[in-house]
């Protein structure tokens, strides 16, 4: 069994402004950052090219960023000229024909939506998120250490390489362990018991893929290289269409070392700038991301009661603070239970001793289209399978 | 008017042609629309235009004409805006009580915005409110359609058919019961498909996409004249990263700002923005805030702020422009401290400093304080920025 391939690509090194790859339904309008913008492509009148050239304007991102009497002032151009202007470029930029909700519903419209999810490879925990994880967005797992995040990002990785028609996205993904190596072993035993898992999926389907080959892992210590890797390797991977999932493991850990108790404002801009990265590759390339956060204790009650965000009992609130949960699209809280159950299949018995596996628990904390609800699972040898019916 | 036509200050010769022509006063030009008028004294388009403007606007003083072409000002009395903003209805919630501390429901032609923290419930209510505008007049809605622009990628389309399923449930059930032939009717072609076909969506990426987004929605609204609600989900998502710069963010939103209360009053829609939280450390504590600063809080009319308290969703209600908060449930107990004067047996004045009650709720309304003996026990009626009742213990008025 080949291993699994550390992320060796010698991608050349960019322009500034990154990867240009084209957004998929995007139109091909023109850059509105590339310094030498051509105006000649706008429908404009040759005065009106003319002053804003000599105006010093350069991109169509600096026209919309001044207001009418400003451009009025710096072009001399009159105020139904520059409410022209205005239109022209507006339209450059947002030149897409008007969808509505049911266009996007029947899968009718051009640019891809949020009508797709990424499957999690059981179908109990598929129907707790409605089908799965959202393909566009930032989903965080998060939960106490041992609740089993780690296990549900390796079985997501193994779950996109499917065909489409079986949840899956036909390509590979990255992970990014900031912390521990990656378990090697765990991923081979997962990818020895893949079959059994996956019993929806036709035999030769399954031994066909080549799980090992498609999964690209890169170890990241700290913040600088972190940024490299989202700049400069994810979107050559993301634009070859060689992977379809990103799996961050874990972004809380980053972040505890390098800023102190008084840095709290670089700190926030530092999440804010990745927040940002990971959201646009995420939608450019429909690809969903999954970060892993940990989480703290509340430090007093008036601290647990502006940050609870409506989670239940416990005292623990996600790190990294308001900042991140800002960029979240969903949410998802992983924990142990008190309970062990025998790992038997479909259904398990509830146990007091020690001999069979402990009970998780998985819970949906906010997610934009799912009510907050939690599904039991338990981690076997061939991975996360959810429990219905267990009571708890 | 018969003011002649050389008082005004027309181009001799274009006045020579008018005069050539027959047109001696005021009122033979403004008679004669511009096209007619380049016609008969041989003139083009535009200098007939030039001389309607000229003619127009000087001769009109006092009166207002409402002339072809010509943008003139209207002036109404407090009455008539009254009259008309009652005239123009609300987008009603289906939730009587978020409806009643809207004052009826989110209203037309007005800003408002929702904020709270993430997950509290704002693409939640964003959804809920495009789809009840195109709730049939019969039942009380407007009818309208909706345009949905979405700069963070939450808008899921299967969470929307759901909301549209319980709306037309909900309608069915009202139709059902009552005997209302238009309801009836109505709710025939109230159906999910064609509530989401009347959802106008748009997709900004970042904000340069968004301000394009606004300079056309201008001519959307206008071609598409049924739309009577517009969701900006969420206007802070854009402006607060790969915007360094924060007096360009300030010139932006306020720019942004204008062309929404613009667009709210021409097109007679109402706009609704969702805004997120950001932690504001103050001497003691931090608190949650609404982001995008300060200045921004003076764009909506309406702030609805939404938190979690215990399990459930808590709404606070928070006009613009000021810092009075009113919880959703009247206080049983307030402490005053003010500067107290009585003014005969059952009224007392209060120069309100500062107002507890709850224990951790703090009003501070600068403004008149009036205590009044009801039958039933002291009652406050506090005149400032707000207008807002609760009652009173007896022994807070011991100063």
């Amino acid at each position: 069994m080949t291993r699994a391939r550390a992320l060796a690509v010698n991608g050349r090194s960019q322009a500034a402004g990154g990867v240009r790859g084209l957004r998929p339904g995007a139109g091909t309008g023109p850059d509105r950052t590339d310094p030498a913008m051509d105006w000649g492509q706008l429908d404009l009148n040759p005065k009106v090219v003319a002053a804003v050239r000599k105006a010093n304007i350069h991109s169509m991102k600096e026209i919309l960023s001044l207001s009418g009497p400003d451009l009025q002032r710096l072009t001399k151009l009159s105020n139904r000229d520059v409410q022209y202007l205005h239109k022209t470029v507006a339209v450059a930029i947002k030149s897409d024909s008007v969808v509505t909700a049911l266009q996007i519903y029947n899968g009718q419209c051009p640019f891809p939506t949020q009508n797709q999810r990424l499957s999690m490879g059981c179908p109990v925990l598929d129907l707790l998120l409605g089908g799965g994880i959202p393909l566009m967005g930032i989903t965080e797992i998060v939960g106490e250490s041992s609740a089993g995040k780690t296990q549900i990002c390796m079985q997501l990785c193994l779950s996109v390489q499917f065909p489409c028609n079986y949840g899956g996205q036909e390509s590979g993904a990255v992970y990014i362990c900031t912390e521990d190596t990656f378990p090697n072993k765990r991923l081979q035993q997962l990818i020895a018991f893949q079959p059994m898992l996956r019993a929806d999926v036709p035999a030769d389907i399954v031994n066909n893929i080549k799980f090992a080959n498609n999964i690209f892992i890169e170890h990241v210590a700290d913040v600088e290289s972190f940024n490299h890797c989202l700049s400069k390797r994810l979107p050559i991977l993301l634009s070859r269409g060689l992977i379809r999932l990103v799996v961050v493991d874990s972004i809380a850990a980053l972040f505890r070392c390098e800023f102190g108790a008084t840095d709290s404002i670089a700190k926030a801009k530092c999440l804010q700038k990745f927040g940002a990265m990971l959201h646009h590759l995420s939608h450019r390339f429909s690809s969903p991301i999954i970060c892993v956060n940990q989480v703290a204790d509340a430090v007093s009650d008036s601290h647990w009661a502006q940050n609870q965000l409506g989670m239940s009992e416990r005292r623990v609130l996600p790190a990294l603070g308001l900042t991140w949960s800002n960029q979240l699209l969903m949410r998802l809280m992983v924990s142990r239970t008190h309970i062990c159950i025998e790992s038997k299949l479909p259904d398990g018995k509830v146990c007091s001793s020690n001999t069979g596996t402990v009970l998780r628990r998985m819970e949906i904390i906010f997610a934009p289209h799912l009510p907050q609800s939690f599904c039991n699972y338990i981690i076997s040898k061939e991975g996360v399978r959810g429990m219905k019916g267990t009571e708890v | 008017m018969q003011r002649d036509l050389g008082s005004f200050p027309l181009p001799p010769a274009l006045r020579a042609k008018l005069i050539a022509c027959g047109f001696q006063s005021a009122e033979d030009v403004t008679s004669m629309r511009a096209t007619e008028l380049s016609k008969e004294v041989g003139i083009s388009n535009e200098e007939a235009l030039e001389v309607l403007q000229i003619v127009r606007r000087k001769s009109s003083g006092e009166e207002s004409q409402l002339s072809v072409g010509l943008p003139s000002f209207r002036k109404c009395t407090a009455l008539e805006l009254l009259e008309e903003e009652h005239a123009q209805g609300s987008i009603i919630t289906f939730s009587s009580a978020l409806d009643e501390i809207l004052g009826g429901g989110v209203s037309v032609a007005k800003i408002t915005e929702i904020c709270g923290a993430p997950g509290v419930g704002k693409t939640q209510l964003s959804i809920q409110l495009v789809v009840d505008a195109q709730i049939p007049e019969c039942f009380g809605g407007l009818g309208g359609e909706s345009v949905y622009i979405d700069t963070e990628g939450s808008f899921i389309v299967d969470r929307v058919a759901e909301v549209a399923q319980a709306a037309v449930r909900h309608c069915h059930l009202i139709a059902e019961s009552g005997r209302d032939e238009a309801q009836q009717e109505a709710v025939k072609e109230f159906s999910i498909s064609s509530i989401l076909s009347r959802i106008y969506y748009f997709r900004c990426h970042d904000y340069v996409e968004l301000l394009a987004q606004a300079h056309l929605l201008g001519d959307f609204l206008a071609e598409h004249r049924k739309v009577r609600i517009v969701v900006i989900d969420s206007i802070a998502f854009p402006f607060r990263h790969h915007l360094e710069d924060l007096s360009l963010r300030t010139r932006l939103l306020n720019g942004l700002a204008q062309q929404l209360i613009a667009m709210a009053n021409e097109h007679r829609v109402a706009v609704v923005l969702t805004n997120q939280m950001t932690t504001r450390f103050g001497e003691a504590q931090s608190s949650l805030m609404p982001a995008l600063g300060e200045s921004w809080g003076h764009t909506p009319t309406t702030r609805l702020i939404l938190r979690w308290e215990g399990k459930l969703s808590h709404l606070v209600f928070a006009t613009s422009n000021h810092q009075s908060r009113l919880q959703l449930h009247p206080p049983t107990h307030a402490s005053v401290r003010g500067q107290m004067t009585r003014m005969g047996d059952d009224v007392v004045h209060w120069t309100l400093i500062q107002m507890v009650w709850g224990g951790n709720q703090t009003w501070q309304a600068r403004g008149l304080l009036w205590i009044h003996y009801q039958a039933r026990g002291w009652i406050w009626i506090a005149v400032g920025p707000g207008l807002a009742v609760g009652s009173v213990n007896p022994v807070g008025l011991e100063n």
